[in-house]
């Protein structure tokens, strides 16, 4: 099943702050949402083990993700692969930032399930991911205004 | 990919011309869909009545959709009420329920039958959603068979008192008014329609109907009156008059199932498009193995023969209600209509259940999207006229009068 998502955020943070954020993996494991034990393994990879809720099914999944491509000052991709509870998920995403001192994130996730996620449908399991999705946003935009300014510096 | 709603939308500008405000009704219907699609699954999953159509619907001004504008309504006649209803068979059958019993059964009977004191004071509300109707025809001792109902009436100076009990009434929880129908006391003949309020003493909502093989997310109450007043000006139609009330309002409602039927078969051949171009067995989708092919095909099949049933029937409904007296145009639309319900809600019930089979053993699980299809059309059969009826029905159209089975 082939699921594509996009949407824009707005952050009232600079935008070189938000990028370094977005491309610090320690930020990003400490952000994830269901996370029950995310480990970072080096400055671009983080393994961790999520538990998704949804109304009807609660998923057990341990995830890699990637940061990639990362072109100061705008963009950054993050891989996700991951499985468990019997579905299988990739998920490539695209970040650019636009903006100066108050910033517009412009994403993009085009996202592969195998498994019983699958057979419940991409209209419903669409419906669900956009849900997410807003509380990802949520959680990181949360994060961000509590991370300090220095956040982020390796 | 052409959305079906949007390839059905087009058939239909085939039959006959759709203005800018049907299309700023598809729109907002197809709005509503969107919104109602998570809400409808989460409460499907947890077997509750989706309290969010009548809200999401309020929300998009569609509670009236085929009230007249002079009452607040959108208007729509039945083609176009029809192809609402096709695009709310997709969310399933659940919702279909609700807008069929509130608009079909409930709206267009007191729009047909009601004085224009009646119109003003309830179409009015139930166009904008204020007021939830339902339709209270069956009882424990009469399905099919609605002559055999037992709930009586007595008259005491201008109001009337009802007694007695109904069954499987869909909204019956829910609903601010119903239509229910009465002999008078001591009498099996003399049927007469109320407008009965949910709020006066002595109606009771004896249960929720919860216990059912499917069709969770809309509501069905078992009710019963304990003389209950009902005022004079809420009677519907003339006393005696019941039974032409109720069987109109089935030609209605039988259309609406109709409809809601064709949108469960797009939404089994979306999902099932999806599955089988996906799922892999024997080393390739198992859309490419013919005998998969072959409930593709049917489901398509029956979608598409449908389809153009229905809208048919949808049309010949409009004809007579553009021309009120005559009762040969009135015959032939009440016939088409069973045929359309009779074919659709069995075609929905097959395509759901290829649906189920391409999805294999997840088909089976509840949390499928085709397995709510094949367990909600099931009962498509059974109300607003069994299967068995339909078809003593459409069979006496053929043989004449002489053999009405029923008779």
């Amino acid at each position: 099943m082939q699921l594509h998502l996009e949407g824009s955020e707005d952050l009232n943070l600079p935008r070189e702050r938000v990028f370094r954020l977005l491309t610090d993996s320690s930020f990003i494991a400490k952000s994830l949402p269901d996370a029950q034990d995310a480990k970072v393994i080096d400055e671009s990879n983080i393994e961790a083990k999520l538990k998704i809720r949804m109304t009807f099914l609660t998923t057990h999944m341990a995830v890699k993700l990637k940061i990639a491509n990362v072109v100061p000052p705008g963009h950054a991709r993050l891989y996700v692969e991951g499985s468990g509870s019997g579905s299988n998920m990739k998920i490539t995403s695209d970040f650019d930032l636009e903006g100066d001192a108050a910033t517009k994130m412009k994403w993009a996730a085009d996202a592969e399930i195998t498994g019983v996620m699958a057979g419940i449908g991409s209209s419903i399991i669409k419906g669900f991911a956009e849900k997410k999705v807003k509380e990802v946003f949520a959680g990181i935009k949360n994060a961000m205004v509590l991370a300090g300014p220095d956040a982020g510096h390796m | 990919m052409e959305k079906l709603f949007e390839r059905s939308i087009r058939d239909a500008s085939k039959l006959m011309k759709l203005t800018e405000d049907d299309h700023n009704l598809f729109r907002r219907v197809d709005q509503a869909c969107d919104e109602l699609l998570i809400p409808e699954f989460e409460k499907y999953i947890e077997r509750k009545f989706n309290d969010q159509v009548p809200v999401i619907l309020r929300k998009y001004d569609l509670m009236g959709i085929p009230i007249s504008k002079k009452y607040g309504g959108g208007g729509a006649g039945t083609l176009v009420h029809s192809l609402t209803l096709e695009r709310f068979g997709q969310l399933g059958l659940g919702v279909v329920t609700f807008v069929d019993v509130h608009q079909a059964l409930g709206c267009m009977t007191l729009q047909e039958w009601g004085t224009e004191e009646q119109k003003q004071r309830y179409l009015t509300k139930a166009a904008t959603g204020e007021v939830v109707l339902a339709y209270a025809l069956t009882e424990p001792e009469a399905g099919s068979d609605p002559v055999s109902l037992k709930t009586q009436f007595r008259k005491d100076g201008d109001d009337y008192y009802v007694t007695g009990s109904k069954y499987l009434i869909s909204n019956g929880s829910v609903a601010d008014r119903l239509i229910v129908f009465a002999y008078p006391e001591g009498q099996a003949k003399g049927m007469t329609a109320f407008l009965v309020d949910s709020k006066e003493k002595g109606f009771y909502v004896d249960m929720k109907l919860e216990e059912k093989m499917g069709l969770f997310t809309s509501d069905t109450a078992m009710l019963s009156f304990d003389n209950l007043r009902v005022r004079g000006e809420d009677r519907i139609g003339e006393e005696g008059r019941g039974l032409a009330v109720a069987y109109s309002a089935l030609l209605n409602g039988r259309i609406g199932i109709a409809s809601g039927c064709l949108g469960v078969m797009e939404d089994c051949l979306n999902q099932v498009k999806e599955r089988v171009s996906s799922r892999t067995q024997h080393g390739k989708a198992i859309g490419k193995h013919q005998l998969i092919q072959r409930h593709v095909a049917r489901i398509a099949s029956n979608l598409e023969s449908a389809r153009w049933l229905t809208y048919q029937a949808a049309l010949k409904k409009e004809e007579y209600d553009g021309n009120k007296t005559d009762l040969g145009l009135r015959s032939e639309a009440d016939r088409i209509s069973a045929v359309a319900k009779y074919v659709s809600s069995r075609a929905a019930f097959e395509s759901a259940d290829s649906a189920v089979q391409c999805f294999g053993g997840f088909g089976y699980s509840i949390l499928s999207p085709v397995a709510k299809h094949l367990i909600d059309t099931r009962v498509a059969r059974i109300y607003e006229g069994t299967d068995e009826v339909m078809e003593l029905k459409i069979a006496s159209t053929v043989l004449g009068k002489d053999f009405e089975a029923y008779r």
